[in-house]
């Protein structure tokens, strides 16, 4: 088991390094350059040219080579975007945007925490709702509770969360005015944050009102994202429930008199949960990436919404940071899910 | 189960049901994006400006509602006789909002600091890009700048040396980037100035409360204002990118006002009692149809005749725009002068565009790509173009992709053809003509015409409005005959708001107005 995570702890490494190497390089092999994005159509050759070079651009990407040649100093190779890059990156330093100047740190502080918050609200919701739907039609196989169930399922994953968002806005603010459409506060409210994370924060600074209301506005962005999930959980805890069902040691249980609650929570339930969790995991990673359309939709200031606006500006900084921590969060992630098979499954060892 | 939701789910709905009711003295702005830095003079979009414009004031102000000029933080100038000397009349008493004096001094330091690329407070090594200076000014101070001196002359006079004569000066200087800040707290904030943490400090009606990254920047009235205190004490701006969830949440109470929604939306927003259309007349900007001359048979003067001819501007405007916009006649906006007496636009007429395709050697047509922006009404209006194009035989692939990449190809010349939007950065015709048909013209469309280029210079150094108008009239007849640009529509500025909201005066160079007198109902 030690060996097994100090094995995974230090694969990390080389993955994020490939991270960042690509990040670069897609960076620059996409059309376009900061310079032109911030100078606009205002932008002139001259312009853009000094522009560029006075954000560190006009340096080779990876190797100078030209420099290294003219030269001869074997140093002069690494004096380059990458190396120095990397230099910053191994104090800490992520650099600061492009587009606003402000530190890509400071901004990840405030972006995590949020996306964390709905990802995590989203998997609730949706392994919640996917589990007990889908333990409920497997027991229930073939009855019309199974093909109700199909079809929230197949919707659930059809439905484009963007379509889902709106036509939950519309629905419930619009006509009902039960949820707010926007933001993880009433605007006028002001929330002084420690984690981040609000829902934690306004119990923290003992705000309860605020608590409440910070509920109140994750209630329609988590269920717009977490309907996809909820649809793959529900699939998943069917099957596994019915290949579950169908092994000698729960007929045995069931035969020795074992009250058939037991058998299904205790005997078969726990059983199924192994390809359920690994779902959930996966699917907790692409909440983190796939909340750029409800973050949008939601005016919720998360990494998605950040990442994408700053891909549309080639803020490079801000695309390097940001796609850096949210594989680093998706490594963790899968080695969790990893490490829990342990706990749930005792036939599994590392 | 199911009730047990449902019921769980009315329970915690009603709990806090008001979300929709905030304090009658707040207003709520929705954007399309939130700035990227609200240090105004390093402000390059109009997202920026529109927070900017509540917090610093400028030396000289446009007129609410026109684009006229009224005194700012100057309260009157004067040029000397060839306009290359301005001197500038600064109000007394006016201080920031951290209590630093306003005065010549102040100004000159802002003035400094954008012009100077070796100023110590010009930041351009940190990333500040100054934008708007570079292009309005021709360049930073040595390298291109307009201006090469800014004089004290007493506290409250201060005068711009220039390096070449500038009549519309006082229009320049009325643009949305040049606001002056607090030297004071420059000074503390360093290159940080106009970022979330720290903000920026001027002298207008709202002063700086906090910027919550991702999610809204919140001002509050300044109390001392000179003209009174505004009537809405705090003013929150929001960034939504989506325009149909803008206008969701402008429905449903969230937002008080909405920017930048499309004129397609505007049935489903009439139909809603809780909302008005608040609209400006005269908008100073110019959507347009341009041919690039590097990319074949674009070169042929024929073949962009032919396409004007073919394109019925009139049609597209009543279709699309919702009576938002009015056909062009030329590049520059009805309301202003400049134009070229009967020189109008092509009539539309795709028999003599047919007649001048065969003249050209393409009886059959030709196949070529029609470019636009995925955003807006852009998409439909390509559409629209590509079909009377098909009519006379010019078959155009549509084509898009994302604005970054635009921008670097657009001025590449790698697109036959596209179609872009100009808003005008002051309000004068020089921001169109110098724009369309000065030096820029050559990379915008391929259109080589040195003889054209040096009437557009002249046009901005000869000090008097006639002479002017007579130096553009030629470049617009010129422009008329080469064709290189189909100039299509020049769009009102519209907001559109909750019913209550009041004192809203769109500004037609469609930088967000001002909310000094805004106000909604409670």
């Amino acid at each position: 088991m030690t060996t097994y995570l100090i094995r995974r702890v230090l694969g990390i490494i080389p993955v994020l390094l490939g991270v960042t190497f690509l990040v670069f390089a897609i960076n620059r092999i996409v059309p376009s350059n900061p310079a032109v994005a911030i100078l606009g159509d205002k932008g002139t050759v001259e312009s853009q040219r000094q522009l560029a070079e006075e954000l560190g651009l006009n340096k080779p990407v990876f190797f100078d080579v030209e420099g290294y040649r003219s030269s001869g100093r074997f140093g002069q190779l690494f004096d380059s975007q990458y190396f120095k890059y990397m230099g910053e990156l191994l104090t800490g330093n992520l650099g600061k945007s492009f587009m606003t100047r402000a530190p890509v740190t400071d901004s990840l502080k405030v972006r995590f925490p949020a996306t964390m918050e709905l990802a995590l609200f989203s998997i609730l919701i949706g392994s919640t709702l996917g589990i007990v739907l889908g333990v409920v039609a497997a027991l229930r196989r073939g009855t019309w509770v199974d093909t109700g169930m199909l079809f929230i399922a197949v919707s659930g994953v059809s439905f484009p969360v963007f379509w889902t968002a709106i036509v939950l806005i519309y629905l419930f603010s619009v006509q009902l005015g039960w949820f707010p459409p926007a933001g993880r506060l009433n605007v006028t409210s002001t929330l002084q944050p420690v984690t981040g994370l609000f829902v934690l924060d306004t119990l923290l600074r003992g705000q309860y009102k605020l608590f409440l209301d910070s509920l109140h506005h994750l209630v329609l962005p988590a269920f717009a994202l977490g309907t996809h999930a909820m649809a793959l959980i529900m699939r998943m805890t069917r099957s596994s429930m019915l290949d579950v069902l169908r092994r000698d040691y729960v007929r045995t249980a069931a035969s020795k008199g074992v009250p058939p609650l037991v058998v299904v929570m205790k005997h078969a339930f726990r059983n199924a949960l192994v390809p359920v969790v690994t779902v959930m995991g996966l699917s907790f990673g692409s909440l983190l990436s796939g909340a750029i359309l409800v973050e949008a939709i939601f005016n919720w200031p998360g990494v998605g919404s950040w990442i994408f606006n700053a891909i549309t500006q080639r803020d490079y900084p801000v695309i390097q940071g940001g796609v850096l921590f949210v594989a680093a969060v998706f490594i963790v992630l899968n080695m969790l899910v990893d490490l829990s098979y342990v706990l749930i499954d005792p036939r599994i060892r590392y | 189960m199911k009730r047990v939701l449902l019921s769980l789910l009315v329970a915690f709905g009603l709990l806090g049901s008001a979300f929709a009711q905030q304090p009658g003295s707040t207003l709520v702005v929705g954007m399309s994006i939130l700035p990227n830095t609200i240090d105004s003079g390093d402000a390059n979009d109009s997202n920026a400006i529109a927070v900017t414009r509540q917090i610093v004031e400028r030396l000289v102000e446009l007129a609410p509602g026109n684009e006229g000029l009224v005194p700012g933080l100057a309260s009157s100038w004067e040029a000397n006789a060839d306009s290359t000397e301005w001197t500038f009349h600064l109000l007394q008493g006016v201080r920031f909002h951290d209590g630093t004096p306003f005065n010549a001094e102040a100004v000159k330091f802002s003035l400094d600091r954008w012009n100077d690329a070796a100023n110590p407070y010009h930041f351009g090594a940190e990333g500040k890009a100054y934008v708007g200076w570079r292009n309005l000014f021709g360049g930073f101070l040595g390298d291109g700048s307009a201006v090469s001196e800014v004089v004290v002359d007493d506290e409250y006079t201060v005068t711009l040396k220039l390096t070449r004569s500038i009549s519309f000066l006082p229009s320049l200087l009325a643009g949305g980037y040049f606001g002056f800040d607090s030297p004071a707290a420059v000074m503390a904030a360093g290159a940080n100035y106009g970022t979330p943490s720290v903000g920026s400090v001027g002298t207008g009606p709202y002063r700086f409360e906090r910027w919550e990254e991702g999610s809204r920047v919140v001002l509050t009235a300044n109390t001392e204002y000179r003209d009174g205190p505004p009537p809405t004490e705090t003013v929150v701006f929001v960034g939504v990118s989506d325009p149909t969830a803008r206008l969701a949440q402008l429905k449903a109470g969230a937002l008080d006002i909405a920017a930048a929604i499309s004129p397609s939306d505007l049935d489903s927003v009439l139909s809603d009692p809780n909302l008005e259309l608040v609209r400006g007349e005269g908008g100073l900007n110019t959507s347009y149809l341009a041919m690039h001359q590097n990319q074949k048979p674009m070169d042929d003067v024929r073949v962009r005749q032919a396409v004007a001819y073919a394109v019925d501007r009139v049609a597209i405007v009543d279709a699309f725009y919702a009576g938002q916009a009015v056909a062009a006649e030329d590049i520059i906006p009805d309301s202003l002068w400049g134009h070229a007496d009967g020189v109008g636009a092509y009539p539309y007429d795709p028999a003599k565009a047919r007649e001048l395709l065969t003249e050209a050697g393409y009886p059959n047509g030709f196949d070529t790509e029609l470019w636009y922006r995925n955003s807006g009404l852009e998409p439909v209006i390509a559409e629209a173009i590509a079909s009377y194009l098909a009519d006379v035989g010019i078959r155009a692939a549509l084509k898009t992709e994302d604005w970054a990449a635009f921008l670097a190809d657009y001025m590449a010349g790698n697109f036959p053809l596209y179609t872009l939007g100009w808003n005008a950065d002051f309000a004068d015709p020089d921001t169109f003509i110098y724009t369309f048909y000065g030096p820029q013209a050559v990379r915008r469309f391929g259109w080589n015409a040195p003889e054209v280029v040096t009437l557009t210079q002249e046009a901005r150094q000869v000090p008097g409005q006639a002479e002017r108008a007579a130096l553009y009239a030629q470049v617009v007849t010129a422009a008329h005959e080469a064709m290189p640009v189909l100039p299509l529509a020049h769009q009102s500025q519209f907001f559109v708001v909750r019913k209550g909201v009041t004192g809203l005066v769109p500004n037609p160079l469609g930088a967000f107005p001002v909310l000094a007198g805004t106000s909604k109902a409670q």
